[in-house]
């Protein structure tokens, strides 16, 4: 587990930054950590706050149809963990809170290492000890980035597509992952001298994947006429 | 809106696509479906990162940030590692006045 808190401690100082840079209170900042605790999802509205009620910036229904579209990917993780570990109803509801892609992989790749496969006990685990550390070093980021100098004057702005960078490059396994990651990009790049940030995100984010799905598709159905 | 309300409003709109697919263990979607949902992450991080770097003032300075991190981390494997590259690079040539 050491790797996975490492790995999640300067990402959660940097979205406590960026969303301190954009005009977030400690509160808000942590509140979120708190409640969401969905780091790209959080990471991605801490950047759309920044323009949050002025012209052209993100608009309330943006930010919430954005971290809707990133985070429906739980759906697939608690679709394949639900066939691993038997959970009552009660836990489930408790479960569910806490779910990430963190803990979802650590279940699946340890998880079936223990006697008797993973128990509830130990999915709980996993999800608090990474929801410990997020929360906390949400609060290290939230508080410490109040005492440094204006976001301006240390440059941080970068840290924002430096970290999604970060959580891109590890996906972008074939040529259809990096044609939809290309193009959605481009995509945006073009929407947004158009469109307000929230919905350039949601409508790349949404026809790139359409475009992914349809790829997949196309190539299963050329495979399957040739066999 | 209040921001405090927004982020309750991301909160329902998170915990119930978690909780649903805990509950729909016997459940099969539709091929197209799964690689929509495992596409999404991709398409909409990457829709994130590019106007953030080329449609910033100092697209210049960024751009080659973004360079040198997400070399670092393909190289490395590892992302604090390549935030930190990407702001060093940052850095360097801001100060160099590029």
């Amino acid at each position: 587990m050491g790797p996975l808190w490492l790995g999640m401690l300067p990402f959660a100082v940097a979205y406590a930054v960026t969303a301190r840079a954009s005009g977030l209170s400690v509160w808000e900042t942590q509140m979120m950590s708190l409640t969401v605790f969905a780091g790209a999802s959080q990471f991605a509205a801490a950047g759309l706050f920044a323009g949050y009620g002025a012209a052209g910036g993100a608009s309330a229904l943006g930010i919430v149809a954005t971290t809707f579209l990133l985070n429906a990917r739980h759906l697939l993780y608690g679709l394949s963990l639900s066939r691993q570990v038997a959970l009552s109803h009660p836990q489930r509801l408790i479960a569910a809170q806490f779910l990430t892609d963190e803990s979802y992989g650590m279940v699946t790749v340890r998880g079936t290492q223990e006697p008797g496969g993973p128990s509830f006990g130990y999915v709980l685990g996993a999800e608090l000890s990474l929801y410990t550390v997020w929360n906390a070093s949400t609060l290290l980021g939230a508080v410490g980035g109040a005492v440094l100098p204006s976001p301006e004057a240390l440059g941080v702005g970068v840290i924002f597509p430096l970290a999604f960078l970060g959580l891109l490059v590890p996906m972008l396994r074939g040529r259809m992952t990096m044609l939809v990651a290309l193009l959605s990009g481009l995509g945006a790049w073009g929407l947004s001298r158009l469109l307000p940030g929230g919905l350039v995100i949601l409508l790349a984010g949404i026809g790139g994947a359409l475009l992914g799905a349809w790829l997949t598709s196309k190539k299963t159905a050329v495979r399957e006429a040739g066999a | 809106m209040t921001i405090a309300a927004v982020i309750v409003l991301m909160w329902a709109v998170t915990y119930p696509a978690r909780w649903l697919g805990l509950n729909l263990g016997r459940v099969k979607l539709p091929p197209f479906w799964l690689a929509f949902l495992n596409f999404v992450p991709v398409s909409v991080i990457a829709a994130l990162i590019v106007p953030e770097v080329l449609g910033s003032p100092e697209w210049l300075r960024r751009l080659l940030a973004s360079v040198v991190g997400g070399l670092t981390v393909w190289r490395s494997g590892n992302l604090a590692l390549g935030i930190l590259g990407g702001f060093a690079a940052y850095w360097v040539v801001r100060t160099l006045g590029g």
